[in-house]
């Protein structure tokens, strides 16, 4: 009944979504005026974080949306709250280029595996599923640059909040078991992925990257065909996409239709060039500094969140409220969230939920009460199991990458 | 397709794993209610290898009227005009880095001559006074 309580508190709180109607909204959106009268319109909480909170993109619900074209779309985070794994429907969305097939015909795709390889193979999809052992995994996709509308001071890029992150039960093949059978030659280096989506001109780099080859062949990255038991949404990479555990998003290549192994270094853009960090602890830099080593983004850090309670919640003093959220461990298992009710003076234990496996989501909860009247900050902190903590500062590059700061919520006691 | 092959989706272990929850006398959320019926419905495990054929909307968002905004249609090529419209308010040199990035990283056929002209103009609808401190922008285009 504590549950209940506590809901009807977070009812009563004062909410960021602001209800909208009128016909200059719907002439701007395009929609049709009776759903222009319920459009929702999310106020993020930064600068220029207005978003409108879209239903019209195939195989979603309800999304923030960033840019439709190619399309951006984020998971509203109240998502979060409702269970570990993230819904397809809520997934969030992230295109680099727009000339995205919007047409699949299983009957025509192959995947190709070829370079470095004693023999050239090419799959159909019933083959991927008939001659491959299946395998799964639970495990986070998250993108390098979630919440990177928090940067101070900002940086130009997707200004996403901390919802361009899901979870998701993986099932496909592994990707040594493809490569075994294309057979590896001595001397490859690389693994290279391409999608079918291409850029609009010719002249814009085609989307691919790389992993080194020891790690495409170390029995967890896989080629996934099945998201949360139904097929991949076209817009998460229909039919099939990469999967990377513990490594940030933009190596799990949708749409996958050609791997590459290589035996030089991967010298295309998007490797090369872009997604770079800072070679620093938590990618972190002083704002203008110059003359950093920058590699290629890698492994996940940890990070937690509050699920149902938010800035601006009122709760009751002398009234124990459970207070929850999730949390991952990054490149390896969670082995801690600790939660603080003061501002991170005192630190307690939260117990956590079913465990997934060491890439997922998993829940914490603490019982909360607070015994004094007026403002608190609650804090979540999580450690993974090789002693990696959430910093107490935020990180900042240029890029505005691998954000994951320790998390507060200022709430009232009344 | 016969009818193994078809059944690939994964065991559906969520609600197992609330079961077992619930068992253990926690208090989790319910997790049931994550898979909407309407993905099920227009594509559960049966028809895992069908033809699919989607619909993307496109945008209506428009950039306002102002001096240079025609140039903008350069932009529109490659994407809709919402990814620059929620853009931090950026200095001039910041909003001149950007344009450029577009040019030399994803070869936008934006003649150098109108850099200028339309680094004005964003930053006329979306921008900010330089403090003097470092630009924050970098050049890898990758965001």
């Amino acid at each position: 009944m504590r549950q209940s309580n506590f809901r009807s508190t977070q009812l009563s709180r004062r909410d960021l979504l602001a209800r909208v109607g009128g016909v200059g909204l719907a002439g701007l959106l395009g929609a049709s005026p009776w759903k222009a009268m319920a459009a929702t319109i999310v106020e993020l909480p930064f600068v220029n974080g207005r978003r409108e909170l879209v239903t019209n993109f195939p195989r979603k619900g309800a999304m923030l949306l960033q840019r439709t074209r190619p399309p951006l779309l984020e998971t509203p985070f109240d998502v979060f709250d409702h269970g570990v794994f993230t819904p397809n429907d809520r997934f969030y969305v992230r295109w680099h280029l727009a000339n995205i097939p919007t047409t699949i015909d299983p009957a025509t795709f192959r995947l190709e595996i070829h370079g470095h390889v004693r023999q050239p193979i090419s799959l159909t999809l019933d083959e991927l599923v008939d001659k491959f052992e299946p395998y799964e995994i639970v495990a986070v996709n998250q993108c390098s640059g979630n919440s990177r509308g928090f940067f101070h001071p900002r940086v130009p890029g997707g200004e996403w909040a901390n919802g361009a992150m899901g979870n998701a039960l993986w099932k496909g093949v592994r990707l040594k078991d493809v490569l075994d059978r294309a057979g590896v030659k001595a001397g490859a280096l690389q693994v290279r992925f391409n999608g079918l989506d291409t850029g609009v001109i010719p002249q814009t780099p085609d989307f691919m990257k790389s992993l080194a080859i020891d790690h495409a062949r170390d029995g967890e990255v896989m080629i996934a065909y099945a998201m949360n038991g139904e097929p991949v949404p076209l817009l998460n990479g229909f039919p099939v996409r990469l999967v990377v555990p513990g490594w940030y998003a933009t190596y799990w290549v949708k749409m996958l239709n050609d791997i590459e192994v290589l035996n030089a270094p991967d010298d295309n853009f998007w490797t090369a060039k872009a997604y770079l960090i800072p070679d620093t602890p938590f990618a972190n830099v002083v704002p203008g500094q110059q003359g950093v080593k920058m590699i290629p983004i890698n492994r996940m850090l940890p990070r937690s969140f509050f699920t149902n309670v938010k800035d601006g919640a009122v709760l009751k003093v002398g009234q124990s409220t459970p207070v929850r959220g999730i949390a991952f461990g990054g490149d390896t298992a969670l082995a801690q969230v600790l939660f603080s009710p003061d501002t991170g003076t005192q630190w307690q234990e939260a117990r956590l939920g079913p465990d997934h496996g060491k890439y997922s989501f998993r829940q914490w909860e603490v019982p909360l009460r607070l015994a004094s009247r007026g403002a608190h900050k609650l804090m979540v902190k999580a450690i993974n199991t090789a002693g990696s903590a959430q910093p107490d500062h935020a990180n900042w590059n240029a890029a505005g990458f691998m954000r994951n700061v320790i998390e507060s919520v200022s709430v009232q006691a009344v | 397709m016969n009818t193994s092959r078809r059944n690939i989706a994964p065991i559906r272990v969520v609600p197992v794993l609330l079961g077992i929850a619930l068992a253990a006398g926690l208090a989790w959320p319910q997790t049931t209610d994550s898979q909407p019926a309407a993905e099920k419905r227009t594509s559960g495990p049966g028809q895992l290898w069908s033809k699919v054929s989607v619909v993307l909307p496109t945008s209506e968002n428009r950039f306002p009227p102002g001096k240079g905004s025609q140039i903008t249609g350069q932009c529109l090529i490659c994407h809709s005009a919402g990814m620059v419209l929620r853009q931090p308010p950026l200095t001039l040199d910041e909003w001149v880095g950007e344009i450029n990035k577009m040019r030399n990283a994803f070869g936008a056929p934006l003649p150098a001559d109108q850099v200028d002209i339309l680094a004005k103009y964003l930053y006329t609808i979306n921008g900010r006074h330089s403090s003097g401190g470092p630009t924050t922008v970098d050049g890898q285009g990758s965001r």
